[in-house]
């Protein structure tokens, strides 16, 4: 495999070289500015479905690897590697980038400065998921955080300064337990590198697996929205504009149990061991947690926000059972739960942009005036619920299995959760889109073709994958078997 | 038994009709939804052909020797495996023909009935989608499939009763329904998982031989009850049983195919379909005849204060169901299963029917159809009254026959009780029965304004005769049904001679009293000249209004709902939520911001107050340094 | 005379003075001066350890050429500074400008 491709590099840069252009362009031409983005979006989609393609799941492990050394005195690698778990969430990242750029196309306000800053993110977030040094991995994790603040604060709503604020001072705090966590392994390895494989493979000490755990459990996650970290999530969703919450709830919440999942349980197996307990309790907290609360909203993203609270708990609680069912299931969810975010979101964007609205008590038959956005919106809604042929369902059913294996009080606990969760989505859409047609946004116009294409293509991503699982859980499985085998 | 693999012809046969209505759902809903014709002849054509394959499919394996299996892996990981196939055997083939044949036909059906409504093509789709997920229901081949076609029907269901979701209600109850079905789904998974982690197999051919030797007693009771949970929310049972009322919300062929004859018969499917399962467990299947029981009495009783057409056949699809339910219960296989599949027939007929008073007259209350002239329409009148025969138990039709079966495994059972519940449900399920008839057929002269607007009287003739045709079909089957008693027991049970269910003499005269004097007081109170139409209940105003308000079960849902869900913990989460979790980091972060604003009294803002300080801490650091 | 003490108190005596006008002159023009004599000082100490101690004779001069370089770098950045807070305050004298009182 040494004349390959640099495919990951590729993958990685591709955006970044797409901000370089825009940055470079005036700013009066948007036209420009919007095509640089998708075009680099969709280059960067075609080829994570090559790559998908090529995968060789008989294989398995790290594949498509490119490492280079950067600082070799310190131990700073360039190296790049997918697996199993990280392929499909580099899949879902392509998926959200592509139709968020597309979905954005109509904005107006500093057109430029939107897109540089969202493909600097998407970078940084591609950077997570495809890194196997510490050193970069933190970096990347950093980079795809901080342009959370100026998209939310300048392009954002509903308190918007204090939304931006509240998301960024979390996630730095969750960063600022990452960072010692990472410095603390690299030198209890004793080994003086960065090499997320070469530390995994020589092993940690207990003592120190244990520590380590603790800091990269809950500085990951943080942004993985744990329980009771999780209040930024809600707050920072209303405030964020459309595609920003799509690529936020979608991809961003997922690099937190990535995180978890890549750093924390790789070198820390036994540090998991540990702490598993309490990671399940926080983990179905969150669950029941966020159904309930999400049950007694007025606002619609506060209650997308909320339902992602609970359905991330869902990741966390098939993380947390240890065994090769459940955390493939908490990484098929990330997945499902990525497209069916920002499919809710972008419907909801597509709502507010021509109401003015999302509160719920203002709406109500919708589904007159917008059967496309309502459509979208329900199928999102029932994807929530766990309806079966939708993605989420194998990942939820997965983790349930796993969950109740593992602690059968808890896993009752989290099904419970999903009574509660039908009951709450129900309700949003019965009262924001069933009903008489609702004559004060009666000239409210529907979503046109063009943009119902990119929310078409999530729907459409998550029937495929509800249809047939196999797409994605026959390849995260064979990087989750051999994970699980750590956990003895 | 071991299961042979099927031939090429069956498994085309078998996937053709497993099929084809998903891809009527796909084509409609995605692409013909707005040409009605079209969307119509599609989703006709996908369910004509599973019907054809599902009746060839019967016949030809009438006498089969071995059950024939198919399946793939849909899903694997973690030791969890799901598999989409199909089993064939005579249950799941007689099933599959009851489901294709009432689907086809309320199909037919809905042309007429749904003439003009704007959402016609939705309404195939959605009907298309039920006819796949609840075909692929039938013939699973394990649990977990059974369990996700199981959820879609569900899905289906909600979708369906809120179609006219403009109207609150109709959303209302379609929300009603899904949640409380998915209440006992919750203890359906549940069983799953105990089966699975503990079994390790979720075919149902290896629970039905295994599970009795491999699961202990206390494991494999726990999770029949849990997975009985399941049954009693589907099945609209005990105390998860007002669901169903509510549900006739949806237009009423919906109501025919999915609320009456096949989807809430899913859950005594259920039950039969892993009977041997059950049989070893007889605490189980105590609490599956106790439950059916209780259910059968209950809902008799709401049904025979109800002045809406379809309540009354809500409340009687109910209590049926927990007839069957107690037949299985009493160990009665094949007398459960008989009553299904009789059930099927003449409760879809009676829907049906209502539905062409409905569409007709505008309007759901028999008394007011009575009077603005239902008898008018013969063809519907003379199949309800068939039909509601045969519900009564009335000989020779089908209903009889499969009654009398279900009495006779009662009968059999060590507690009288309940084969005396079970003739009191049959003498109520009489009088509700021929009230409705009497009312209908012997209009009351009241001063109430006759004529109710809004129904669709002038309606087109085809239409009309579009909805008469099923009516008929439905009839046959009504009327012939129960003479092919032997012939389904010797094919469900597989030809072996064996444990006949005892057949009693004086039971038959005893039901045949029994439904007689239902008949008759409802013939003293409706049906005799100058009758009050006043039933014995409007004499004991407590007791009809505790039966009119459903036992107070739905209030007690409100308040349980209102206020232990939404009022306390929904509440007191969302309170924690703002004000402790959010509240504490918004604290801390003032908090911070208030050390800061302290601090900067420091900063005089002059540089060289500044340069001073810093100079004078480098030499006091000097200082230590030189001194220590 | 000529040894490394005779130059490190040239040295100290220029640091001193240096510092001390740093703090006491109001004046901004006044306190870049003596923060050049502040970093002359510390030139003065590197030719000092180099003519002295240093092996390569060649590191110290190096080191003081950089503090020059350095030295007129800052001086024409600070006069820049200085130059803006004039045209904002009217004003070179320090306790006008109080901006980043908290």
């Amino acid at each position: 495999m040494d004349n390959q491709f640099p495919y990951l590099s590729a993958v990685l840069l591709t955006p970044a070289l797409g901000m370089l252009v825009i940055l470079f362009l005036p700013h009066r031409s948007t036209r420009a500015v919007r095509w640089v983005s998708l075009a680099s979006a969709g280059l960067c989609l075609g080829l994570t479905l090559r790559l998908y393609q090529i995968y060789d799941q008989g294989a398995a492990g790290l594949q498509f690897v490119e490492r280079v050394p950067w600082v070799e005195s310190l131990g700073i690698f360039w190296h790049l590697g997918v697996d199993g778990i990280s392929l499909p969430l580099v899949l879902l990242t392509s998926i959200v980038f592509f139709t968020g750029v597309w979905t954005m196309w109509e904005l107006s306000h500093r057109v430029k400065e939107f897109f540089a800053l969202m493909l600097l993110m998407i970078v940084g977030v591609y950077g997570v998921f495809l890194s196997l040094d510490l050193f970069f991995l933190f970096v990347w994790y950093d980079v795809s955080l901080f342009p959370m603040y100026p998209l939310i604060a300048i392009w954002g709503s509903t308190r918007k300064e204090y939304g931006a604020l509240k998301l960024t001072l979390y996630l730095l705090a969750g960063s600022a337990l990452v960072l010692p966590g990472i410095l603390y392994v690299y030198f209890q390895s004793g080994l003086f590198t960065f090499d997320l494989v070469q530390i995994a493979q020589a092993g940690l000490a207990p003592d120190v697996q244990y520590l380590g755990f603790f800091l990269f459990l809950f500085g990951f996650g943080v942004l993985a929205g744990l329980w009771p970290f999780h209040t930024w999530s809600p707050v920072g969703h209303v405030a964020a504009p459309t595609a920003v919450s799509m690529i936020h709830a979608g991809v961003l919440m997922k690099l937190g149990a990535y995180g978890v999942l890549r750093v924390g349980m790789y070198l820390c197996p036994q540090g998991l061991v540990e702490w598993s307990p309490l990671f399940a309790l926080l983990a179905t907290a969150g669950i029941v947690y966020g159904a309930l609360v999400g049950l007694a909203q007025t606002d619609l993203k506060y209650v997308i926000g909320y339902s992602s609270v609970s359905h991330m708990g869902l990741v966390s609680l098939g993380l947390a059972t240890m065994t090769a069912g459940g955390i493939s299931g908490s990484v098929f969810q990330m997945f499902a739960h990525g497209i069916m975010t920002a499919l809710f979101f972008s419907s909801v964007g597509h709502v507010y942009d021509r109401t003015h609205t999302k509160l719920i008590p203002e709406m109500g038959g919708m589904a007159k005036v917008m059967p496309r956005a309502s459509f979208f919106f329900i199928l999102a809604a029932l994807a929530g619920i766990g309806v079966p042929c939708l993605a989420s369902f194998w990942a939820e059913l997965l983790v349930f299995i796993n969950g109740y294996r593992a602690y059968p009080v808890l896993g009752v606990a989290a099904v419970l959760g999903l009574v509660v969760s039908a009951l709450f989505m129900l309700r949003v859409v019965q009262k924001t889109f069933y009903g008489e047609r609702n004559e004060r946004h009666g000239q409210a116009p529907d979503m046109t073709l063009a943009m119902t294409l990119p929310r078409a293509m999530l729907a459409a991503t998550i029937l495929l994958f509800g249809l047939a699982p196999r797409l994605a859980l026959d390849l995260i499985n064979t990087a989750t078997t051999p994970l699980a085998g750590m956990f003895r | 038994m071991t299961p042979a693999a099927p031939n090429d012809y069956v498994l085309g046969l078998a996937l053709l009709t497993m099929g084809l209505p998903l891809l009527a759902f796909f084509l409609v809903f995605f692409l013909t939804r707005r040409s009605v014709g079209l969307s119509c002849f599609i989703s006709l054509a996908c369910s004509a052909v599973p019907l054809l394959c599902a009746w060839s499919l019967l016949l030809g394996h009438w006498r089969m020797p071995v059950p024939l299996l198919w399946e793939v892996v849909w899903m694997s990981s973690g030791g969890a495996t799901a598999t989409f196939g199909f089993l064939l055997d005579p249950l799941s083939l007689l099933m599959l023909t009851i489901v294709t044949s009432i689907s086809f036909l309320v199909q037919v059906y809905s042309l007429g009935y749904m003439a003009g409504d704007p959402g016609k093509g939705k309404y195939y789709a959605f009907l298309s989608l039920f006819a796949w997920s609840m075909i692929s229901l039938v013939v699973a081949s394990g649990l977990l499939q059974l369990y996700i076609f199981w959820e879609l029907v569900g899905l289906s269901s909600y979708l369906l009763i809120g179609f006219w979701h403009h109207k609150f209600s109709a959303s209302e109850a379609g929300k009603k329904a899904f949640v409380m079905t998915r209440l006992g789904d919750l203890g359906f998974f549940l069983g799953i998982i105990v089966i699975l982690l503990h079994l390790g197999d979720l075919s149902i051919l290896g629970l039905n031989q295994n599970a009795a030797l491999k699961l202990g007693p206390g494991l494999l009771t726990a999770s029949a009850l849990l997975i009985f949970c399941g049954v009693v929310g589907k099945s609209a049972q005990f105390p998860l049983l007002t669901w169903l009322p509510d549900a006739m919300e949806g237009p009423t062929p919906v109501s025919a195919l999915l609320h009456s004859a096949t989807m809430v018969a899913a859950g005594v499917y259920l039950v039969s379909r892993i009977f041997p399962f059950y049989q070893a467990s007889p605490e189980a299947l105590a609490v599956v005849l106790a439950i059916g029981a209780v259910t059968m009495l209950l809902s008799s009783t709401m049904a025979m204060v109800a002045r809406d057409i379809k309540q009354v056949w809500a409340y009687s699809t109910v209590s049926q169901l927990g007839f069957m339910l107690m037949g299985l219960g009493a160990g009665g296989y094949f007398a459960g299963v008989f009553h299904l599949t009789t059930h099927a027939a003449f409760k879809a007929l009676l829907f049906l029917c209502s539905g062409v008073f409905i569409h007709h007259f505008g309007t759901n209350d028999f008394f007011v159809m009575s009077r603005s002239g239902a008898r008018g329409l013969k063809a519907p009148m003379i199949c309800l009254s068939v039909a509601g025969a045969a519900l009564s138990g009335v000989w020779p039709l089908a209903g009889f026959f499969s009654k009398e079966s279900v009495m006779g495994v009662l009968a059999g059972l060590s507690n009288p009780l309940w084969l005396v519940v079970g003739l009191l449900g049959a003498a109520m399920t009489a009088y509700y029965t021929f009230r409705l008839l009497f009312v209908m057929w012997r209009p009351c002269e009241s001063a109430e304004d006759p004529l109710h607007g809004g129904g669709h009287g002038e309606h087109a003739a085809w239409a009309y005769w579009v909805m008469v045709l099923p009516l008929i079909a439905l009839a046959v089957f009504t009327v012939f049904l129960g003479w092919g008693g032997r012939g389904l027991e010797a094919f469900l049970r597989w030809h072996q001679e064996g444990v006949a269910e005892a057949h009693h003499g004086w039971l038959v005269w005893a039901s045949v009293l029994v439904v007689a004097s239902g008949v008759g007081l409802a013939w003293l109170e409706f049906g005799r000249a100058g009758a009050a139409q006043a039933g014995f209940l409007s004499h004991l105003p407590a007791l009809e209004r505790l039966f009119a308000r459903r036992w107070y079960l739905d209030d007690l849902y409100r308040l349980l709902l209102d206020y232990v869900v939404y009022g306390f913990f929904s509440r007191l989460f969302t309170i924690n939520d703002r004000r402790v979790v959010d509240g504490g980091i918004d604290g801390f972060c003032r908090g911070t911001a208030g050390a800061g604003w302290l601090l900067s009294f420091l900063q005089s803002g002059l540089l060289q107050f500044n340069l001073f300080s810093m100079v004078l801490v480098i030499a006091l650091v000097g200082l230590y340094f030189l001194l220590v | 005379m000529n040894s490394l003490n005779t130059y490190l108190f040239m040295a100290l005596l220029l640091f001193c003075i240096g510092l001390l006008g740093l703090l006491k002159r109001r004046s901004l023009i006044g306190m870049l001066i003596s923060v050049e004599l502040m970093l002359n000082a510390a030139g003065l100490n590197f030719m000092a350890f180099n003519r002295f101690l240093a092996p390569d004779p060649a590191v110290g001069q190096v080191m003081v050429l950089f503090i020059m370089g350095i030295a007129a770098a800052e001086a024409a950045i600070a006069l820049s500074l200085i130059l803006a807070l004039f045209r904002k305050i009217r004003s070179v004298n320090v306790e006008q400008a109080r901006q980043l009182k908290g």
